[in-house]
């Protein structure tokens, strides 16, 4: 990546966001931190990010579903990679840990469980942005 | 006693009702009678007894009828014929109805007591179970919803912060780098214990069956040993798979057929010894595609055979060759029932075990399954 990559983390968690956010520093990313959905959806609409990592069960509930939903229906937003990183058990993501999970909320997501090892998770952020690239480009 | 019994008799013999009325004690009882079965079913409906006797043989809607009807209204409701023709396929059909027991007439102020009281107790016991089974649904649900959030939130952000520090640790001493590894495994054991636990109190079957389709089993077994196969080679366990084709496709979910296929390999690899084999087989027979999985590890003790598919039991055998809490085949044996399968194991102490799956088959969709391989081998383990 010839340019620093501009990443949005949205959880409620500050102490796991700061686990993640450590290890995407380290590997060279510039990552803005949103601890709730509100406050995440603002900083999405009102400046440009490369990927979103997305928590799932924030609040009241699935409150990042409802994000996902409202990127969706905007036709830049539906564009973003979106890494969903969640505590819900997925038994998909259960059987085959590390294999790709595509929930299909926007155009170009995955999906993997907190927590995440390092190199699983740098290795998802630069295939999500590349594939987004690579979309962009065709 | 703060509930008096509610009791109903349903017989079109007034004598019946009288001396019925006369033995069974005003004060411990709230008695009520109907001369046939319409008005005794009205009285099911507005009372709500707790036992009821039916005469079976009366004028208009037979006493079988009522005891369908009854059970229609209120299942938890305790019924118990009369019946003047003590043959004994009349009770047995009784019974079959739903009944609970049988009183042949005539009979005794004794013999009307006891049953009266076995009835009451049957009914009280019916009740205890059902405020049970309610109150065990309400911390299933409340606990699987406490453990999955407030405990696994708290250890993930430990978990993802200690993966940090590893990965930055070139400033922390080796025996520090030492203590973050070993900090990483236990969080990693606590994490995984939690999610078998998790799994063991909320898997859900009845939501299984509405994703039903037809699955293909070779291919379950094939994702299942995909996955059990990392730990096959760190055990230099080799698994040999032999399906004998072919094989029709099943009603199912594959992921968790899949899931069972994996407890039941992984416990096969746990419980090998080193360098070792696993035989896996698969054929269709008598309508019912049956995979059993072999291995000549630690075996199982005639007494616990018995006890192995219940939820949080490990046998003597397997207590020291592994850890875990024991639950997996339980999930197992729920996952194959819910598919209508069954699971059975035979197993001989010191020789190793089988484990055997039986699934019906698909039968409206008669399917060729693609490959044509006879047998196959797959995850051969290390150099043996």
């Amino acid at each position: 990546m010839s340019e620093k990559a501009k990443l949005l983390m949205i959880d409620d968690d500050p102490d796991f966001v700061e686990g993640i956010k450590a290890i995407l520093d380290d590997a060279g990313y510039d990552v803005d931190v949103a601890y709730n959905p509100d406050d995440g959806f603002k900083a999405l609409k009102s400046q440009h990010y490369d990927l979103l990592l997305l928590d799932i069960m924030m609040g009241r509930g699935a409150e990042g579903v409802m994000i996902a939903r409202k990127m969706r229906k905007d036709p830049v937003l539906n564009e973003m990679p979106v890494l969903i990183i969640t505590g819900i058990r997925e038994q998909i993501a259960f059987l085959f840990p590390g294999q790709a999970v595509h929930p299909g909320f926007v155009a170009t997501d995955e999906l993997v469980e907190k927590p995440v090892e390092p190199d699983l998770l740098l290795e998802k952020v630069s295939t999500l942005l590349r594939t987004a690239a690579e979309k962009k480009a065709t | 006693m703060k509930h008096v019994p509610r009791i109903l008799i349903i017989d079109d013999e007034e004598v019946v009702l009288d001396s019925c009325a006369l033995i069974l004690d005003k004060g411990e009882h709230e008695l009520t009678t109907a001369g046939n079965g319409v008005e005794g079913l009205e009285l099911v409906e507005s009372l709500r007894p707790d036992l009821v006797f039916v005469d079976l043989k009366m004028p208009g809607i037979s006493g079988f009828e009522v005891l369908e009807k009854i059970r229609a209204i209120d299942p938890s409701i305790v019924t118990v014929v009369i019946t003047g023709y003590a043959t004994v396929s009349s009770a047995v059909e009784a019974m079959k109805k739903g009944a609970y027991d049988f009183l042949p007439k005539p009979f005794t102020p004794e013999e009307l007591r006891l049953i009266t009281r076995r009835g009451l107790e049957k009914r009280s016991l019916v009740l205890e179970t059902m405020a049970l089974k309610r109150e065990r649904e309400i911390m299933r649900e409340n606990f699987a919803a406490i453990v999955s959030h407030e405990l696994k939130s708290p250890l993930g952000a430990v978990q993802q912060n200690l993966f940090a520090m590893t990965r930055d640790s070139g400033t922390a001493s080796e025996k520090d780098k030492e203590r973050l590894e070993k900090m990483k495994t236990r969080i990693d054991d606590l994490m995984k214990l939690i999610h078998k636990w998790l799994r063991g109190i909320s898997v859900d079957m009845a939501s299984i069956k509405e994703n039903f389709e037809p699955v293909s089993v070779t291919a379950c077994i094939e994702k299942a040993i995909e996955s059990t196969t990392p730990e096959a080679v760190r055990k230099d366990v080799g698994i040999a798979d032999a399906v004998h084709e072919p094989i029709r496709l099943v009603l199912g979910d594959e992921v968790s057929l899949t899931e069972a296929l994996v407890n039941i390999l992984g416990n096969a690899i746990k419980y090998s010894h080193v360098g070792t084999q696993i035989a896996v087989s698969t054929e269709e027979k008598d309508g019912r595609i049956v995979t059993s999985v072999t291995d000549s590890g630690v075996g199982i003790a005639e007494e616990d055979l018995p006890m192995i598919f219940d939820g949080f039991y490990r046998a003597e055998s397997g207590k020291a060759a592994a850890g875990g809490v024991g639950l997996g085949l339980a999930i197992t044996r729920r996952i194959i029932e819910a598919h209508d399968g069954s699971i059975a194991v035979y197993s001989e102490l010191g020789k190793g075990s089988t484990f055997v799956l039986s699934l019906p088959v698909l039968r409206s969709a008669p399917s060729e399954e693609p490959g044509t391989e006879g047998v196959k081998d797959t995850a051969k383990g290390g150099t043996g």
